[in-house]
């Protein structure tokens, strides 16, 4: 009803080959976007901006990094948090050595060392494949971690070890540091996300995505049709920490502030990677429901005991959030094992078809 | 649209937060841990200054006529929830308690801007001592310097430190490599030689390799920087490798009786600095067990409540609740502003005698604030380990503050730097 498709013709290659050939599709991410870029910032507390659209935003693009090799190109990765503190140090490098560089630029510059960064460790990929690269990119995740502790000029010799973000402005806005105001971080944040989904989506349907996707299915037959396969992982790795290490800097300084080396450590590793396998490998939309799922939903629940007023210590809730975002990650993946996408995917189709079902 | 319903749900749900309904009382929530790896260490500090609250709440129907509503927000020391608490309660709390290094870290720069006080209780920033640069944050009574100074000073009064070789078994993270710019300097100073030796936070249980090194260099004193399971690790490492224990010392968060009970008899001559001892004789232990205990109103237990770290959470509280008293009394009303606290916890004057009225005589050693004096450096005592609890082993010793206050400056002026525009109180004299 609400997805009738009768009448849509496609009259021309273009509009068939269209990002969204169904016009219900545009509308509706129309209608999103319209609450991104409007209805949320006018409407949003302090708390909604710095627990949950923030941060969902952030998640969502490091998942989305992280899908481009793993979901696209097949390639296991559990080094995505250390590559997300090449982004971050990066980034705090940049703007302490070059205080006059626009933060956001510095922001977008500083994921060209972590692609710098992924590729050198995605270079064993080209032999090893499966678990054994997981296993690789784990000595990535260790040995990045170890590095930020123990060079001293990342973080400009602190006492503490850790870096801070300083105050940084951009056109006499602040937009990073504790002066910077939360909807200017937000939309700042959201520009970033938007542009990296843009170019990601893109990327993903031209040529670089089949050739990942063929790599994926089955590398030998994709050698075998002419795809070059180490060209294939390697732009794999490249973009994806590109994007991962964008994700690691806007986590730093468009929203913790402040950051210590373990914060980079393997739990957060594995955080990213449920978002991206809950949400959907090798697709975009599923990196946001994964991240409103996993980063958003036990925010929400925390405050749901209070908002009613019941008298639950904080420590029961904390037990009891635990228990439910678990519950509820195993029966989505009992009920659909390929993500949050797949299923809206499907519940998309039964409207197309809707009423009548085959 | 699930997205969408479920967006516009946190959105309305976070409105709905932000608008909250007022609760009676001076809302003052404090950033719990009674859950994740330090929650063994956390509880009895959370009880403690729970347990304070509820007493003021009982006994005297709060404090200055107003009722204290003290809440706990769950962060699990986990910085990510920190923040989420911080953001949380901000809108109508009248203090931040953020209890761990990385939240405090995160959340310094934020109070300047918000204008909340910060109360960090013996941990945090040593330099927030720096009251003119660091307006809203107080780590009373002592700083991790001042604890490293006392602890020097010690070992320093039992034979003199030329040439002696003293391992700093550390956290190697924000909290552990604290002192160490004091701990550099003071080895420069009195000629001792420092080897510092961290122990990462994954090999907090298993220090096997740590302990080599030290049986190795054989150091004349282990100084340990712990916290949560690394304590018990440490302690377990050194009774196996037949360390002396009477040659290791710790800070006060590794002064832990459950951690030393582990290992009894074996851990007897281990010594911890401290700015806080129970005292079960003192009156407030009687009015605890009647307004608080026996009402059950308190997740402790007698055992606990006999220990170190409850004691101090009673004594943390205590310093808050006299920071919204003075600050009641300057205001002239009950109902104070965060800035209002902040006047206050500026200028705490807690004496023997006020100790004596508030009945925790000895559970803290006296001290006093002002503008530029955030910490108050009240001097801690060395407690020992004699097999079943804890004693006190010397009298009151005070931080050099001759080589500290120079430090603190220096760092505190260093981080404005880095975090231009940072205002600073030049109003404070001194």
């Amino acid at each position: 009803m609400l997805y009738r498709t009768a009448g849509q013709f496609k009259t021309s290659y273009k509009s068939d080959m269209a990002l969204f050939p169904v016009r219900q599709d545009a509308v509706l991410l129309m209608v999103i976007l319209g609450f991104a870029w409007v209805v949320f910032p006018l409407t949003a507390s302090e708390f909604a901006f710095q627990t949950l659209l923030i941060p969902i935003l952030i998640y969502a693009l490091a998942a989305q990094g992280l899908n481009i090799l793993t979901g696209y190109a097949g390639q296991l990765s559990l080094g995505t948090a250390a590559f997300m503190g090449v982004g971050a140090y990066a980034c705090y490098k940049l703007v302490t050595l070059f205080p006059w560089m626009n933060p956001v630029i510095a922001i977008l510059l500083s994921g060209i060392f972590s692609a710098g960064v992924g590729v050198a460790f995605g270079i064993p990929s080209l032999r090893i494949k499966g678990f054994y690269l997981a296993i690789a990119t784990l000595a990535a995740q260790f040995f990045l971690v170890w590095l930020f502790e123990k060079w001293g000029w990342l973080y400009n010799y602190n006492a503490s070890g850790a870096i801070q973000v300083p105050n940084l402005d951009m056109f006499g806005l602040y937009v990073a540091g504790p002066q910077a105001s939360s909807i200017v971080q937000y939309y700042v944040v959201l520009a970033v996300v938007t542009l990296m989904t843009l170019l990601c989506i893109n990327l993903t349907r031209g040529t670089l995505g089949r050739s990942w996707k063929a790599t994926r299915d089955m590398d030998i037959a994709a050698e075998l049709i002419g795809i070059n396969l180490m060209r294939s992982k390697l732009t794999a790795f490249a973009v994806s920490s590109y994007v991962v290490g964008v994700a690691g800097a806007l986590f730093v300084f468009m929203w913790r502030g402040a950051a210590e080396p373990n914060l980079f450590d393997i739990p957060l590793s594995f955080r990213i990677l449920f978002i991206a396998i809950i949400g959907g490998l090798g697709s975009i939309l599923g990196n946001y429901l994964g991240a409103i799922l996993i980063v958003g939903l036990p925010v929400m629940l925390g405050t749901v005991p209070q908002a009613l007023g019941l008298p639950i210590s904080s420590a029961t809730v904390e037990h009891l959030n635990i228990m439910i975002v678990g519950a509820l990650i195993v029966f989505f993946l009992i009920i659909e094992p390929h993500g949050l996408a797949r299923l809206w995917a499907l519940i998309r189709e039964k409207l197309i078809i809707w009423p009548f079902p085959h | 649209m699930k997205t969408l319903t479920r967006l516009a749900g946190a959105a309305a749900l976070g409105a709905l937060l932000a608008g909250g309904a007022m609760a009676e009382g001076l809302y003052a929530p404090n950033l719990a841990y009674r859950t994740g790896p330090f929650a063994a260490t956390g509880i009895p500090l959370m009880n403690g200054q729970k347990d304070y609250m509820e007493l003021m709440n009982a006994r005297d129907g709060g404090i200055g006529g107003i009722a204290i509503d003290f809440d706990e927000c769950e962060t699990g020391y986990s910085t990510e929830k920190g923040v989420e608490c911080y953001e949380k309660t901000k809108g109508k709390a009248i203090v931040t308690q953020p209890w761990s290094t990385g939240i405090t870290l995160q959340v310094l720069p934020k109070t300047n801007v918000d204008e909340i006080p910060i109360l960090a209780p013996g941990y945090g920033f040593s330099p927030m001592a720096d009251g003119k640069v660091f307006q809203w944050a107080f780590n009373t009574p002592l700083s991790y310097w001042d604890g490293a100074s006392i602890l020097i000073k010690y070992l320093g009064a039992q034979g003199d430190l030329k040439g002696k070789k003293i391992a700093f078994l550390h956290l190697d993270h924000p909290f552990g490599k604290e002192p160490l710019p004091y701990l550099e300097a003071a080895a420069e100073a009195q000629g001792f030689e420092l080897l510092p030796i961290p122990v990462g936070l994954k090999e907090m249980q298993n220090q096997s390799a740590q302990w080599l090194q030290i049986r190795r260099e054989r150091p004349d004193n282990v100084i340990m920087w712990g916290w949560g399971a690394m304590n018990a690790g440490a302690i377990t490492e050194a009774v196996k490798t037949k360390y002396p224990m009477e040659n290791m010392l710790g800070v006060w968060w590794a002064g832990h009786d459950a951690d030393l009970k582990i290992v009894g008899e074996a851990g007897k001559g281990y010594k911890s600095v401290s700015w806080s001892f129970p005292n079960p004789e003192a009156p407030i232990m009687a009015d605890l067990q009647k307004y608080v205990v026996e009402p059950g109103k308190t997740q402790s237990n007698a055992e606990e409540m006999s220990g170190v770290f409850y004691s101090r959470g009673l004594v943390i509280s205590m310093i808050l609740g006299e920071g919204i008293r003075v600050a009641q009394e300057h205001a002239g009303k009950p109902e104070i502003t965060p800035a209002d606290l902040r006047w206050g916890l500026e200028n705490l004057n807690i004496t023997e005698e006020r100790l004596d009225e508030l009945g925790m005589t000895g559970m803290v050693p006296p001290f006093s604030t002002s503008c530029d004096n955030h910490t108050g450096h009240s001097g801690g005592w060395i407690l020992e380990w004699d097999g079943e609890k804890f004693v006190k082993a010397t009298d009151l010793i005070m931080p050099d503050a001759d080589m500290i206050a120079p430090l603190e400056t220096k760092a505190a002026m260093e981080y404005a730097d880095a975090n231009q525009p940072w205002p600073v109180n030049d109003a404070c004299g001194g």
